[in-house]
């Protein structure tokens, strides 16, 4: 029969070839040698320095295409080296103010931008204005304007910009010859951290002949959030002085491609081509890696076992970085319509009142109920640290020898027994923990906690509950949530930026939690505004000693890891960047 | 019939309309901060939520906010900004249909060919090899998720035997396209390569299109054999087949040109279907082999919450279907003298 022959054939054959194939050797050269392939699973938002508040956006012009006036020195996140200035301020070298307030910059001479003119103070003066007065809804400029100008915000409640704040940050930052000078409103000791990673520097001259600002006062308005971000040309293009130019972003393609800039005012970079892919589905992503095809490859800690003891693929693991997740108890819970995160919404057996978490032995009960060691070991494979308060381990500030809690039914059950004189106790309750769908890590920690509480008592119910993102975060905002998951990382190195949205009562967290403490709200205010550094430890301390104290949130810090291949060389870890700093790197 | 065509057409506003209702009908079920939230990216921006519900009119009632995009709809056609595509809704499925296109190409031609063929032959030889062999094969091929194969065929086409990447283009090829020396016709990679004169670029690309094109193929081609074959089934034993058999007619003409037209009927309703299902996006499988196609966008538009995305993805989609139906009904018309008499 000639069907029966023809189609077995084909079959026959195909599997001589699945067979053939398995028995392939996976030896091989180092693939496209001058050209570093990363392949992430999120797209950039956006490529505009002042827009740009994502890691995914971040990586990519960071240090890349955009420099910034000084640098982090390797990888401390505390120690600097200049970049584009040619010292890194300090009192002693006169760059810093007596009274803390005023920080001068001396340009580095000579700098060429891509397109050849020369970058001038005047550059650095209209980029960092240009990111103040962008600030966009959601956006980054926060982070200069409440040093500098003493704002979160550009405009009013109503959406208006306030128009005395350009002419006071006009004034604030002052150029003369070749130096820079910025003058803040009130002493802020984090601010060398925040210069190291958010003053990239970009072309005046070429922004303004791309119809970007005109760096005038009444061009402000058009800057400022902009409704349409896409229309401007630093949305999708660039012009810095970094090691690498932009080439493209192919929004549909999904990638950016850098290219070296040889003429870069330290040796141009090893690598001709930086390109940065998004690949959503981990499988694609994985086998990208094992074939070559990519070099680094984002890779989440519950895929991690699969790439590891790949042939060629280097798993670089326990990479310290500045990422905190906290277990949130909601003092305040909105108990309202029909909330079926809290039952009855009464101490009942079957629900929990808005004010559950208001007594402090409720919050120390769960807080020595909850089982650390099978949280680490089971849900991070391992890789976390039990946080002792809001600062990261590894950060000025942080004190190792905070007394924090450990697992200790005994303590649990004693202070559920004293909450709310007995009640708690005698009736039980229920309410959910949420994490956001999707988030495995999160999941396990949430199921942990459960089985920790329900052990303690018959009568204490705990539903684990899945909700997607979106509704997440509208949840918590609502202060709907009676327990959730989620995690910070940092926007600069520096312990304030942990202490205010975890611990302040307007914090992001701490607001959503209901949580009031006029003396820590004291407390992180002194913190910003002290130079010396060991008072300012000190009160940091102080507040970890609050942050036990007063319980509202279990923290867990997790250790990252790097998936790459081991042809690549020259690449160091520092838990400030965003992604990989491609310029000391190579493959061979 | 140009009056069959034309009341056609005029369902296709009619049908955009519904849709863009129905759409908007249903994300209203969401709260604005959940709408909101596609445009929040990382956890540190989450002050800002009421801000944004402002800014894009989000809090108010929902005939406002279909007022407000009818209104930039038709009288600036703007389709409105995609968040997750990070551009404009009409550019991002400018952009990312032409990847579809040709991967429905592609995929559409063997199906046709192989499902029909294979269709009659198991019809015609009924209870013989070809006809167990086909059934095994289709619904074997039916029987696992594309997500199943997809992955299969990405392991070991790609993951042992390195043989076709995922991806549009490999690295190389893929840098010369952007360097200003390929010039794009239609966006359609093998075409622009062969009208470039480069042959290593068409390579390249066909080389990436096989993985996806193998697997919907496999998975699409299983229904299309099932359905040629009880359609031909049927038509076998009607008179006609046995008076043209009589007449001493050979058995490929009787076949070819007596039975098998007719029996077309139901396959073209399928494979119309099959065709506007492609167009519009498979979702998984562009998914797996990372091929930027408008469906992979589509689906991830739907979970982002992006709604102009979403709406402009579902408008384009209907258009489709409508278009695709009517090009169905004309084929009707063309191979049952019935449907043209009528």
């Amino acid at each position: 029969m000639n069907w029966t022959r023809s189609a077995l054939a084909l079959l026959v054959l195909t599997l001589a070839l699945t067979l053939v194939g398995t028995g392939i050797a996976q030896g091989q050269a180092t693939r496209n040698p001058d050209t570093l392939v990363l392949v992430r699973f999120g797209d950039p938002e956006t490529l505009d320095p002042a827009y740009s508040y994502d890691t995914a956006s971040s990586e990519i012009i960071l240090w890349h295409v955009y420099e910034t006036l000084i640098f982090f020195n390797g990888g401390s996140t505390g120690q600097f080296v200049p970049m584009l200035a040619t010292q890194v301020p300090s009192v002693r070298n006169g760059g810093i103010s007596m009274d803390g307030k005023t920080y001068t910059f001396r340009l580095r001479s000579g700098v060429k931008f891509h397109d050849g003119s020369t970058m001038t103070v005047e550059d650095v003066k209209y980029s960092l204005l240009r990111f103040m007065f962008m600030d966009r809804d959601g956006g980054p400029s926060w982070i200069l304007l409440s040093p500098i100008l003493g704002v979160e915000g550009t405009r009013d409640d109503k959406g208006a910009l306030d128009a005395a704040l350009f002419n006071k940050a006009n004034q604030a930052i002052k150029t003369s010859g070749d130096t820079i000078s910025i003058t803040l409103e009130s002493p802020y000791a984090p601010f060398l951290s925040i210069m190291a990673q958010w003053s990239m520097v970009v072309n005046r001259k070429w922004a303004i002949a791309q119809d970007d600002w005109n760096g005038t006062p009444l061009g402000v308005a058009k800057l400022n959030n902009p409704a349409k971000p896409e229309d401007t040309k630093l949305f999708s293009q660039g012009n810095g002085t970094g090691p690498f130019k932009l080439a493209q972003w192919d929004r549909q393609g999904r990638q950016a491609i850098l290219e070296r800039n040889t003429t870069y005012w330290r040796a141009p970079a090893k690598l001709a081509r930086v390109v940065y892919r998004v690949v959503e589905d981990f499988g694609p992503r994985r086998l990208m890696i094992q074939q070559g095809d990519a070099d680094i490859v984002s890779v989440n800690r519950t895929e991690q076992s699969q790439v590891e003891g790949v042939q060629g693929v280097r798993v670089i693991d326990d990479l310290p970085q500045l990422v905190m997740t906290g277990i949130y108890m909601n003092l305040k819970i909105d108990t309202s319509g029909g909330n079926p995160d809290v039952g009855s919404g009464r101490l009942d057996g079957n629900g929990v009142p808005a004010d559950f978490f208001a007594d402090v032995n409720v919050r120390r009960g769960v807080a020595y109920a909850f089982d650390y060691n099978t949280t680490i070991r089971d849900c991070n494979r391992g890789k976390a640290i039990v946080g002792r308060g809001a600062i990261p381990a590894g950060m000025f500030g942080y004190n190792p020898n905070q007394r924090w809690f450990t697992t200790d039914r005994a303590r649990a059950e004693a202070a559920f027994r004293e909450a709310r004189g007995g009640q708690v106790w005698a009736n039980g309750f229920k309410f959910s923990v949420a994490f956001n769908s999707g988030n495995t890590t999160r999941q396990c920690t949430a199921q942990v906690l459960k089985s920790n509480l329900e052990a303690l008592n018959p009568k204490f119910k705990v539903d684990v509950r899945g909700v997607t993102w979106a509704q997440y975060l509208s949840l918590y905002r609502q202060s709907k949530l009676p327990m959730w998951i989620i995690g910070w990382a940092a926007d600069y190195p520096d312990a304030d930026n942990f202490v205010t949205p975890f611990q302040h009562s307007k914090g992001t967290y701490g607001s959503a939690q209901g949580y009031t403490n006029a003396e820590v709200d004291k407390l992180i205010v002194d913190a910003r505004n002290e130079t010396d550094a060991a008072k300012r430890r000190a009160i940091y301390f102080k507040l970890s000693e609050i942050a036990f104290n007063d319980i509202t949130t279990i923290y867990l810090q997790p250790v990252g890891f790097q998936v790459m291949r081991s042809w690549v060389r020259g690449w160091y870890n520092n838990p400030a960047f965003f992604g990989p700093y491609v310029y000391p790197m190579s493959k061979s | 019939m140009a009056t069959y065509i034309g009341r056609r057409l005029v369902l296709l506003p009619i049908v955009a309309f519904g849709v863009t209702v129905l759409i908007f009908a249903l994300l209203q079920f969401l709260a604005p901060e959940m709408r909101a939230a596609a445009f929040i990216t990382n956890p540190n921006q989450l002050n800002a939520l009421p801000a944004i519900i402002q800014k894009y009119g989000l809090d108010k009632p929902v005939h406002i906010q279909y007022v407000n995009w009818l209104r930039e709809v038709f009288l600036r056609g703007n389709l409105g900004w995609s968040q997750t595509a990070r551009q404009p809704v009409r550019q991002a499925i400018g952009s990312f249909f032409p990847a579809t296109l040709e991967l429905t190409m592609y995929s559409f031609i063997p199906i046709m060919i192989i499902g029909v063929w294979l269709g009659t032959a198991a019809a015609v030889h009924r209870d013989k090899a070809i006809d167990h062999v086909s059934r095994v094969f289709s619904i074997s091929f039916r029987s696992l998720p594309s997500f199943v194969w997809g992955l299969l065929i990405l392991m070991i086409l790609y993951g042992r035997l390195n043989w076709f990447p995922p991806g549009r283009l490999s690295l190389e090829q893929d840098l010369f396209v952007r360097s200003g020396q390929f010039h794009f016709y239609t966006h359609v990679m093998t075409i622009d390569a062969l009208l470039n004169g480069e042959l290593w670029i068409f390579l390249d690309a066909v080389r990436h299109l096989a993985g996806p094109v193998l697997t919907l193929t496999m998975i699409s081609i299983a229904l299309l054999v099932r359905i040629t074959r009880s359609s031909m089934l049927e038509v076998l034993r009607q008179d006609y087949v046995r008076t043209a058999r009589a007449k001493g007619l050979d058995e490929p003409v009787v076949i070819n040109v007596h039975a098998r037209k007719n029996a077309l009927i139901p396959v073209i309703t399928l494979s119309s279907l099959t065709f506007v299902g492609l167009l519009g996006g498979v979702v998984i499988t562009e998914t797996i082999f990372n091929f930027p196609g408008i469906g992979r966008w589509g689906a991830f538009a739907a979970n982002q919450l992006d709604i102009p995305g979403v709406t402009g993805f579902a408008m384009f989609v209907a258009a489709l279907t409508v278009l695709g139906n009517l090009a169905a009904d004309i084929l009707y018309a063309y191979f049952d003298p019935r449907v043209r008499l009528q």
